[in-house]
């Protein structure tokens, strides 16, 4: 219970965040704040060398979440993976640093 | 800014790889050292709604003039709130969940977490804080200072970011270096607006709400 009320506030943000971000793709996208254009490194290697070649580079892996078409599935999954990993790796470094002390 | 597989020379790829993990190190140190504080683990959940945000805000594209996007970075703005050293871990975190979708490739993370990490974040915050040192001789709240401080650091980060990305494609020669250079610069002043504008309104409104999760103004020397 008293890990629950520690985590309350981060928890209803992160869910606060989840809700804002599919709000957003959703009314972003109908009235065009948002764009599905390439980026400012895409954009220029398409200049340059044209969208076939860009999708053609050599990639010695499959993106293992390349396959979610939704934008709304990706943004969550991503969203929680993200936070996931982050404190993982922040508790990881608290609990090595204590131990060694 | 997403550098994807198949576009840097091996060597660059391995160099960049190598200061990466030296960054990554010396950043596990110096956080370590952060948690010796009483309570410091308290932060530890908000380092996980930072990490949410940037997430989502990585993930939505602005529209640029010219058929282009944006998106923010937040590598300044991660300095900016949780320090320089952070910053390179919690960008090297993201860039490797976004290579799991497939955004930015996964031999790239060294030169991607060299960019958006070491050069937004680890140097963006030192561009920060000068800037705040020419801000501390007028009499400007400080909530006000770090704002325009942030805005202006993480446009001229994503600028030094944008040509760094053009710098290293440009090595590995498929592009040659004076196409790809000016166009990553032409094309990020635009982007860099964003940038600055979201970072100095997340920074704006954290100030407001939950001030004590700045946790880096006495390094900011902020007065």
């Amino acid at each position: 219970m008293t890990e629950l009320k520690t985590y309350k506030w981060p928890i209803l943000t992160i869910v606060i965040i989840t809700v804002v971000l599919m709000v957003m793709l959703t009314v972003g996208f109908a009235i065009g704040i948002l764009s599905e254009d390439p980026d400012g490194l895409e954009r220029a290697l398409i200049d340059a060398k044209g969208e076939t070649w860009l999708e053609s580079l050599p990639s010695p892996w499959m993106p293992i979440l390349g396959g979610i078409e939704s934008d709304y599935m990706a943004g969550i999954i991503g969203i929680l993976l993200s936070v996931v990993l982050m404190i993982a790796i922040f508790y990881l470094i608290a609990y090595i640093k204590k131990r060694n002390d | 800014m997403h550098i994807p597989d198949g576009l840097l020379d091996p060597i660059t790829t391995v160099v960049l790889w190598v200061v990466t993990i030296v960054f990554m190190i010396i950043a596990f140190k110096k956080i370590g050292k952060s948690f010796e504080e009483e309570d410091s683990e308290k932060l530890i959940p908000y380092i996980g709604v930072l990490a949410a945000t940037l997430f989502a805000f990585q993930f939505v594209n602005f529209p640029v003039p010219g058929g282009t996007s944006g998106h923010l970075v937040g590598g300044t703005l991660v300095g900016v709130i949780l320090g320089p050293w952070a910053a390179v871990i919690v960008i090297f975190m993201i860039l490797v969940v976004q290579s799991l979708f497939g955004d930015g490739g996964i031999t790239a993370i060294g030169a991607n977490t060299f960019n958006m990490g070491i050069i937004c974040g680890f140097f963006g915050f030192y561009i920060v804080k000068a800037i705040i040192l020419i801000l501390n001789k007028t009499n400007m709240e400080k909530e006000k200072k770090v704002t325009i401080a942030t805005a202006i650091g993480s446009y001229i980060a994503i600028l030094l970011a944008a040509f760094m990305a053009g710098v290293e494609v440009g090595i590995g020669g498929t592009i040659p270096m004076e196409i790809i250079v000016p166009t990553m610069i032409f094309w990020h002043i635009f982007i860099g607006i964003g940038e600055a504008v979201i970072s100095a309104l997340i920074v704006y409104f954290i100030y407001k709400v939950k001030p004590e999760f700045i946790t880096t103004e006495e390094t900011l020397g902020v007065e």
